[in-house]
């Protein structure tokens, strides 16, 4: 079939969750990425345990892929709902690929392409009702130029642990499918690009990504919690942590869950722990003990829709206020964030080195459309990352864990070290640990442990600018928000827009210079991020002397590169 | 990492004296009179008895006058946060199963703000020992009604004297699944040695409920109501025996006596022993290759 090549294609598959959805999604994303395209998915789950209306978006393309996209340009609707849920992104030009005959008639749009496929009928003829999904897979690959040879390889893979027999039938369902779409004159215009040659990748999710990232630098200790949409760090960290000799537990609460954190880190282990925002809250108070004890720890918030119980399925930013200053007391903390599945690997690798050095908690924010977001990232070599271990104790003279050095870091001694007996306390202490409430001790104390974190900001990479010279308006984005401002900023830069991009990942300590600097070289500025209260605008205007406005929005879906767009116009119109 | 270890590698090490457990760089905390100095006192005396190199015993303590303990204790140590010793203690012993673990608090600590976390660490079978220094009142926010104090009791919070029934916090450790139960008067500081002793020696998690006067702030249970209530188990209690200990201090408690002595005692694998099993049964080491994790996550 002919069409012309788009750099990228957007294919919505909608149905009832337990028929095929997630699969289908899951099978083209492998594909594609097989084949050598890059893929970006992103997915809705219904919040019912089982049924309602599951989602599965691919977005597959020839050049680098930045984030979900606008909207589809495919829609295969596997029943009415999912049909329903849809209809009114149907524009001229999109495509709807459906099951027919079915328990629907979609009303087709003017200059809308529809391509009827009897999905359910041709997995009953083949006597395998199941397989209605491979009948549409086989129906897509056909209409958009899905690389079929990687479909079969993937499918093959994925099926022979189920034996020879569920193989062949999910090929002939998927080739009664080619046949059936080839059979239909093709009228839209759009096929999905060859890729330009096969590479070296892994796709994985975000929150995979972040437990291979904790691997990756050393992981020793995890505890675990169930929490949407965190669980899936800690389902990976529990498959494969044993592996490397190391030890996951499932505690009875997230308080209980940094409470071991802590107790294995004061054992010398590298620990982490992840959670969602009600997580997080429960855990502030331990974090707290974290700064005053000095203790090295992990944890990461994949953030989700609040407050309260709120969205817990949906995406949101709005955990920043939580991350940086939750708790009571002056304490501080570390607090990155992550933008995509490379962050996910590279900056929880960070997080390790930068608790390690520093002593002291280090937050990770992913995000609810982030956690289960699947991309293709080259293949990590896990010798290329430089991992940092404590300041231990070298035994010489007379051990005081908490002595006052030039920078604050004390060294640590594990248990065992003959010499090196000391107590972890909450209380505030003295060099050697024991409580000393005096006010001259509390003061050098605070300092100590504030003058530490000074040195953050040189460890972790200089922000990253999009964009050169003098700008009408720059844009400031964090977490997986960036990827949406740099999509937008290609498209406005291409009408003539003169605007750039401030992508930190380092949210506090706050890099505040690096800000200025943006800062001066843009006329505006606009900060866009999923949450009411405009989060890091807030810190920002406190930290720096800028002003950016802010552009929120917290429908429990993240930003499209056209709203970034169409924001920009309008401010700069 | 984490090899099973029958039952430390650092017990019968030194030869030690209780006094040379003792840290005296701080000074003393507790009123005169106290019952924690006869926990202390019990503490100290087993250790020696056990011979643990204070360098591989971890003392670890939540909020309350009893979670002071560690600093009179020549070891590494935490002061954690209030009614967390017990997760934080876990975090500590699983990570380094070669470690000596042990827990001190109050019945506040423990069973009120700490008690979600008590069946866990019974049910989970964590190989650390739970002292529990239980004076049926808060005392240092100087006298409330703890979750363990006498329903008659008049407290600061309660003027008018309490409205809540006690618990047991023995029959709770039971019926959570602790595999070591016992029992004791802190002013015998002699039982209270030979407890904590066997207790740190059982492979599992250990209870060791020591009843301990405050002078202070609770009037009704005093040393001497302690020490005239609390009898020793008859010596043909069977301590495998889960409803015996059960019916023990169910009859004890209605004729207003306290069972004292080991109650239980059962032998079940204890979860680091299980988390050893389970590495050893996917093959895994320091030095698995990550490869072949990274490799999983091909298309």
């Amino acid at each position: 079939m002919q069409g012309i090549t788009k750099n990228d294609l957007i294919i919505r598959i909608g149905g009832e969750g337990g028929e095929g959805v997630i699969s289908v999604g899951d099978f083209i994303t492998q594909a594609c990425a097989r084949a050598g395209l890059d893929v970006y998915t992103f997915k809705t789950f219904p919040a019912e345990i089982k049924g309602g209306y599951a989602m599965y978006q691919v977005r597959a393309g020839t050049e680098r892929l930045y984030n979900q996209g606008d909207t589809f340009d495919v829609l295969c609707a596997f029943n009415g709902e999912a049909y329903n849920m849809n209809k009114a992104f149907l524009k001229p030009g999109t495509t709807i690929v459906y099951d027919s005959p079915s328990d629907f008639t979609p009303d087709i749009p003017p200059g809308v392409h529809a391509y009827p496929i009897p999905m359910t009928q041709t997995a009953k003829e083949l006597n395998n009702p199941r397989a209605k999904n491979m009948v549409a897979m086989g129906a897509l690959s056909v209409l958009f130029n899905i690389p079929v040879e990687s479909l079969r390889e993937v499918l093959t893979t994925k099926f022979s642990r189920k034996g020879e027999d569920v193989v062949k039938g999910n090929l002939a369902a998927l080739e009664r499918g080619r046949e059936l779409a080839s059979a239909l004159g093709k009228t839209d215009p759009w096929t999905i690009g060859t890729p330009k040659s096969k590479r070296e990748v892994i796709v994985m999710s975000g929150n995979n990504a972040i437990g291979l990232g904790a691997l990756i630098a050393g992981l020793d200790f995890f505890s675990a919690y169930p929490i949407t949409p965190a669980t899936e760090v800690a389902i990976y960290v529990a498959k494969h942590l044993p592996k490397r000799g190391g030890t996951l537990i499932q505690a009875e609460d997230e308080i209980a869950s940094i409470s071991q954190v802590l107790g294995a880190s004061y054992a010398g282990k590298k620990a982490m722990t992840s959670t969602s925002g009600p997580g997080l809250s429960l855990m502030s108070e331990m974090l707290g003990m974290a700064f005053m004890a000095e203790l090295p720890c992990v944890v990461v918030d994949v953030q989700r829709g609040g407050p309260s119980t709120g969205l817990p399925t949906k995406h949101e930013q709005s955990d920043l206020f939580l991350a940086i200053h939750g708790g009571h007391g002056d304490a501080g903390r570390i607090v990155l964030s992550v933008e995509s599945i490379q962050d996910c690997i590279d900056l929880t690798v960070v997080a390790f080195n930068l608790a390690e050095k520093y002593q002291c908690p280090v937050l990770l924010l992913s995000d609810g459309s982030l956690a289960f977001s699947t991309q293709n990232v080259p293949y990590p070599n896990p010798d290329n990352y430089k991992l940092v271990e404590r300041k231990r104790w070298n035994g010489e003279g007379e051990y005081q864990r908490y002595k006052f050095t030039g920078d604050g870091i004390s060294p640590m001694a594990d248990p065992g070290t003959p010499g090196g007996r000391h107590i972890a306390t909450g209380l505030e202490h003295d060099e050697t640990g024991l409580p000393s409430y005096t006010s001259a001790n509390h003061e050098a104390m605070q300092d100590k442990r504030f003058r530490k974190l000074k040195g953050v900001i040189n460890d972790v990479a200089p922000t990253e600018v999009d964009g050169t010279g003098t700008a009408d308006l720059g844009l400031i984005a964090w977490g997986s928000t960036i990827g949406v401002v740099r999509e937008a900023l290609q498209r406005l830069r291409a009408e003539g827009y003169k605007v750039k991009g401030f992508y930190p990942k380092l949210l506090n300590p706050l890099p505040a210079q690096q800000f200025e600097d943006f800062g001066a070289s843009c006329k505006r500025l606009l900060l866009p991020e999923v949450n009411f209260q405009g989060q890091l605008a807030h810190f920002v205007r406190a930290e720096t002397s800028l002003r950016p406005e802010s552009y929120t929005i917290c429908g429990g879906m993240p930003f499209t590169p056209e709203m970034i767009v169409n924001k920009v116009k309008e401010i700069l119109a | 990492m984490n090899a099973p270890l029958q039952p430390h590698p650092h017990f019968h090490q030194v030869d030690l004296k209780p006094k040379d457990y003792k840290n005296e760089a701080t000074p003393s905390f507790w009123c005169a009179g106290c019952g924690h100095y006869g926990v202390l006192t019990g503490l100290l005396r087993a250790l020696s008895e056990i011979g643990v190199d204070p360098n591989f015993l971890v003392s670890v303590s939540g909020i309350g006058c009893s979670s002071r303990l560690p600093y009179f204790v020549n070891s590494y140590k935490m002061h954690t946060l209030h009614g967390r010793a017990g997760p934080v203690a876990t975090g500590v012993h699983l990570a380094r199963p070669d470690l000596a673990v042990v827990v001190s608090g109050g019945d506040g600590d423990g069973f009120s703000i700490g008690g979600g976390h008590m069946p866990h660490l019974a049910r989970k079978n964590i190989n650390i020992t739970y002292i529990l220094m239980d004076n049926h009142v808060y005392g240092l926010t100087k006298g409330q009604c703890s979750p363990t104090s006498r329903e008659e009791m008049k407290a600061a919070v309660t003027p008018y004297g309490g409205m809540e029934e006690p618990l047991d916090p023995i029959l709770y450790m039971l019926t959570y699944g602790a595999t070591y139960v016992g029992q004791a008067f802190a002013g015998n500081a002699k039982l209270g040695a030979q407890l904590i002793k066997e207790g740190m020696e059982h492979k599992g998690f250990s209870f060791i409920n020591l009843l301990s006067q405050c002078p202070s702030f609770n009037e009704l249970d005093t040393a001497v109501v302690f020490r005239n209530a609390c009898n020793q188990l008859d010596t043909g209690h069977d301590i495998t025996d889960l409803s015996a200990a059960m019916q023990v201090v169910n009859k004890a408690k209605q004729e207003g006596r306290i069972p004292t002595g080991l109650l239980y005692k059962v032998d079940r694998p204890a979860l680091d022993e299980r988390m050893a099993a389970l590495v050893e049964r996917v093959g895994g080491h320091k030095d698995y290759d990550l490869k072949k994790i990274i490799d999983l996550a091909r298309p």
